[in-house]
């Protein structure tokens, strides 16, 4: 048991979110959004298109101001901070669709998701681990991001979002409009990257793979959690099929 | 032709050619990071003019006659303070206009660059009429048939050149450089990226805006005056020079604002006998190359958002 709670207090990038309604042109996408992403653990959202998923990540980010509700973040409340200083709390982010700056090179790239770390030493250190990680990029570091195949350019985003050194990674469609055995890698990955001890907060659409990894789930329709639970739980609920198959959106 | 006369030629081409540069380079680097055009950009620069023309008037009336000095004094207080002023502008009416229709960022930025010179107009002692701006460097010149090589224009044509190579090291060799080019790619993942958006907004005015005003001193070294209205023409043809390199590109803006002085030579050249008109001549030129290239020479957003 001690070493247990030993564990749970030295884990950190625990996020809350508690409340929260954001909206896009008065009509609210969220509705009263209450989810937690506990230290240590892999936890997942799942949705259909239009479920409100990403307007949930923009607003953990600060990229879209809540209306209401709080985000804490290690206890700490986050809510109404500029994107930066978000970030600079220890949240970093693995976009939909890559987001790689297409006319930067490889390793800008890579630096750039290190932009708040001030000493070049620990910054290079950074670089080789992701180049250990992923020897393609190693090859390719002067090559232009914009000019790489999508699976190349899914690496350069992970490596990306691990060169803050985040304690919590949000994952936003890692799957999407990738090759089937790129997705089972990139699964891999992300298991990997928590077994680093990062907090990982990962949004798909890929029910059964999500789950496979997860810790812990929710389920968002229409802007709201409809269901939540283990994978276990999850994988036999309706409200997995609902969100998915159900009445329209 | 003789070659002597045309050496002279090239170097006035080359001097009012790098003049555009460094005001076309401040419109892509605003367009490039806040997809906006900064009417007002012209009219900094005449401000800057006149703040460098204010500095050896005062650097002279206080008894401090070294002409280096008064120079290197001026030029701080213009590109010091016209970097603060487009940080300024940036911070009160530019960000805050985020949201709006691009017109109506337009529209303030305009009627801000009338604000402007109109205040040069009402406010400079005399600053209606144009004003002397004092010949600050040594006007010893070297004679080589019909071309003189004076030394004042190589120092503006060498001290201008370095500026051009700080900017190309600045983008791409600093991490400001860095944030700057991200943002200009992708806003919301370069803010994901930590960068502090604002920040990095404020500090391209900055740069935009100090470069438009040391233009503005290379402006009055280069012709002896300047007055009010300075930026009106100076700001139009460092915008068409950004749009016809490709507006977004900071080379495709260096290039566009030495093609333009290049037309306007090549206008003198063809019809000396109408040199008045070598800038309906350029202008006319720069519409062809519109029509043949919409998106200018270098189609910098085009490419990156397909």
């Amino acid at each position: 048991m001690s070493a247990a709670e030993t564990t749970a207090t030295t884990a950190t990038g625990g996020l809350a979110v508690e409340g929260v309604y954001t909206a896009y042109d008065k009509a609210d996408v969220l509705e009263d959004v209450t989810l937690e992403a506990q230290p240590g653990k892999i936890t997942c959202l799942l949705g259909s298109n239009g479920s409100g998923k990403t307007t949930l990540i923009r607003s953990v980010l600060g990229l879209t101001r809540p209306n209401r509700g709080r985000i804490r973040f290690d206890g700490v409340d986050l809510t109404g901070l500029p994107t930066h200083r978000i970030v600079a709390a220890g949240i970093a982010c693995i976009p939909e669709g890559r987001q790689v700056f297409p006319k930067l090179t490889v390793e800008e790239n890579l630096r750039l998701g290190a932009y708040q770390e001030p000493n070049p030493d620990v910054v290079a250190r950074r670089l080789e681990k992701v180049y250990g990680t992923f020897p393609r990029l190693k090859e390719r570091q002067a090559q232009i991001a914009g000019t790489l195949s999508g699976g190349e350019q899914a690496m350069v985003s992970i490596g990306r979002g691990l060169m803050s050194a985040p304690k919590l990674l949000i994952v936003d469609e890692p799957s999407l409009g990738l090759a089937p055995i790129l997705v089972k890698e990139n699964f891999n990955i992300i298991r990997r990257i928590n077994g680093d001890g990062i907090t990982v907060f990962l949004v798909e659409q890929n029910v059964r793979q999500t789950l496979a990894i997860a810790d812990y789930g929710y389920v968002l329709r229409k802007g709201r959690v409809v269901a939540a639970g283990t994978p276990g739980e999850l994988g036999r609920t309706q409200e997995v099929h609902a969100a998915y198959f159900g009445q329209g959106r | 032709m003789d070659v002597g006369l045309l050496g002279q030629y090239v170097m006035n081409g080359l001097m009012l050619g790098m003049m555009y540069a460094l005001v076309a380079v401040g419109f892509t680097l605003f367009f490039g990071v806040m997809d906006i055009i900064n009417f007002a950009h012209g009219d900094v620069l005449t401000v800057g003019a006149f703040a460098a023309l204010a500095t050896i008037l005062g650097l002279a009336g206080i008894g401090v006659d070294s002409p280096w000095i008064q120079l290197a004094g001026a030029t701080l207080v213009a590109v010091t303070t016209m970097a603060a002023l487009g940080a300024v502008i940036a911070r009160t009416l530019v960000l805050p206009l985020k949201g709006a229709p691009p017109l109506n960022t337009l529209l303030i930025t305009l009627m801000l660059g009338t604000a402007l010179h109109e205040g040069v107009r009402l406010f400079y002692p005399q600053g209606a009429n144009p004003q002397r701006f004092p010949s600050l460097l040594p006007t010893d010149a070297y004679s080589f048939g019909h071309f003189t090589l004076r030394i004042d224009s190589l120092l503006v044509l060498t001290t201008g050149l370095l500026l051009i190579v700080g900017i190309h090291l600045l983008i791409n060799r600093t991490k400001l450089g860095l944030a700057i080019r991200a943002v200009a790619q992708d806003e919301d993942t370069a803010k994901t990226m930590g960068i502090n958006y604002t920040l990095i907004v404020l500090a391209t005015f900055a740069i935009g805006s100090g470069l438009a005003a040391f233009a503005g001193v290379l402006h009055g070294l280069y012709y002896s005056e300047v007055n009010f209205a300075m930026g009106l023409l100076l700001g139009v043809i460092g915008f068409s020079a950004a749009i016809v390199g490709g507006l977004g590109n900071i080379y495709g803006a260096i290039l566009g604002g030495f093609l333009f002085s290049a037309l306007q030579t090549i206008g003198v050249l063809a019809m000396p006998f109408a040199s008045a008109y070598k800038d309906v001549f350029a202008f006319a030129v720069v519409i062809l190359i519109m029509a043949w290239r919409p998106t200018g020479l270098i189609s910098e957003k085009i490419s990156q958002r397909v």
